[in-house]
């Protein structure tokens, strides 16, 4: 079986994380799938935890605009 | 069992950042990793490999990890760090992301605990093969607030406030209502948009997966209402981007496209 190269986005390994927004990348590195548990900091994966900071993380960038319509909307 | 020296077992720990098949170490030399106190490095799980870093376990504890993550700069550091060594060693081999901070407290925890889940990397392994994950975002324009309708101020007196013009108070009622069907409207317009779109790109996806819509920052005058990630194929990427095109073309709404991304949310349970 052959592997194709998945690539990032550019050519070097470097190039990866310029550009990638930060939001972005926590929906993914944080809130991955596989759930393999660790020795240590098992909290870190538990889901209130994960979406405390990301909570955390939008209201600091957003403290005005908290959801995504103000009166609730159907989201 | 290899029994570690205590200054190995004690102190530090075993951070994983992915699993893969016959890796490339040269792809993360120089990558700095969790830590400035040893380099990246690999972990031999038979046919697997995990791409691992030694660190000091007093840095990776719960409570570090708490502070960590309610700080954005710290937070951003380290999901950064992880995602250079994930990207850069997928860069170069079929690859399973870990989630960010998984540790063990020495190699042999690690080899012991990542050999249990074999099968559960070789299925996601098979899926992810020769895919990638691309992001797909849609932005509508906000909904008009009632501001946006303005009432006319009108200056009263005491005696009228207390008697109002007969009908006010149902012309008030018809404008308010009025204002909030509309919004629905907009509302309801907007999420046939996203489902539309999430319909279109799953036809070619492998897989896909709905997260969270974003906030977006107070300047933007813009409204997510989709945020979905979907597995697509080595060979349909050129086809999504197209898709993308003439879907933004047809809705009129804005579409993000981004990737291609290591298929972190294609290697769970899906």
């Amino acid at each position: 079986m052959t592997h194709d190269v998945v690539p990032w986005d550019a050519p070097g390994p470097l190039s990866g994380p310029i550009g990638v927004p930060l939001v972005d990348l926590l929906d993914r590195v944080l809130a991955t799938g596989v759930v393999i548990s660790g020795d240590l900091v098992i909290a870190i994966a538990d889901v209130p935890l994960v979406r405390l900071s990301l909570h955390a993380l939008l209201s600091s960038v957003n403290e005005r605009v908290p959801a995504p319509w103000a009166d609730g909307g159907p989201l | 069992m290899t029994e570690r020296g205590p200054e190995l077992s004690g102190v530090n720990a075993i951070y994983v950042f992915a699993v893969c098949r016959k890796p490339d170490l040269s792809a993360v030399v120089g990558l700095p990793g969790v830590t400035d106190q040893a380099s990246v490095s690999s972990l031999s799980l038979g046919a697997l490999t995990a791409i691992v870093q030694t660190v000091r376990a007093s840095d990776f504890t719960d409570e570090v990890w708490q502070a960590r993550l309610s700080d954005q700069r710290e937070l951003e550091r380290y999901a950064r760090a992880h995602h250079d060594v994930v990207a850069a060693v997928a860069a170069r081999c079929p690859t399973v992301p870990l989630p960010m901070a998984t540790l063990y407290h020495g190699e042999e925890r690690a080899r012991e605990a990542l050999a249990k889940e074999a099968d559960r990397f070789d299925a996601a392994l098979k899926r992810i093969a020769h895919h990638a994950e691309w992001g797909v975002k849609v932005f509508v324009p906000p909904c008009p607030q009632d501001e946006t309708v303005p009432t006319p101020v009108r200056h009263v007196t005491p005696t009228e406030r207390s008697r109002p013009a007969p009908g006010a108070g149902l012309a008030y009622l018809n404008r308010k209502r009025g204002a909030q069907e509309r919004r629905e409207r907009i509302q309801d317009e907007a999420l046939r948009t996203a489902e539309a779109v999430d319909t279109e790109v799953r036809g070619l996806a492998t897989a896909s997966r709905r997260l969270r819509p974003h906030a977006q920052p107070s300047g933007e005058h813009r409204v997510q209402v989709l945020n979905a990630t979907y597995l697509v194929s080595a060979r349909r990427a050129e086809e999504l981007a197209v898709l993308t095109r003439t879907l933004r073309e047809r809705t009129g709404v804005d579409i993000e496209l981004s990737g291609p991304w290591v298929p972190y949310s294609f290697v769970g349970e899906v």
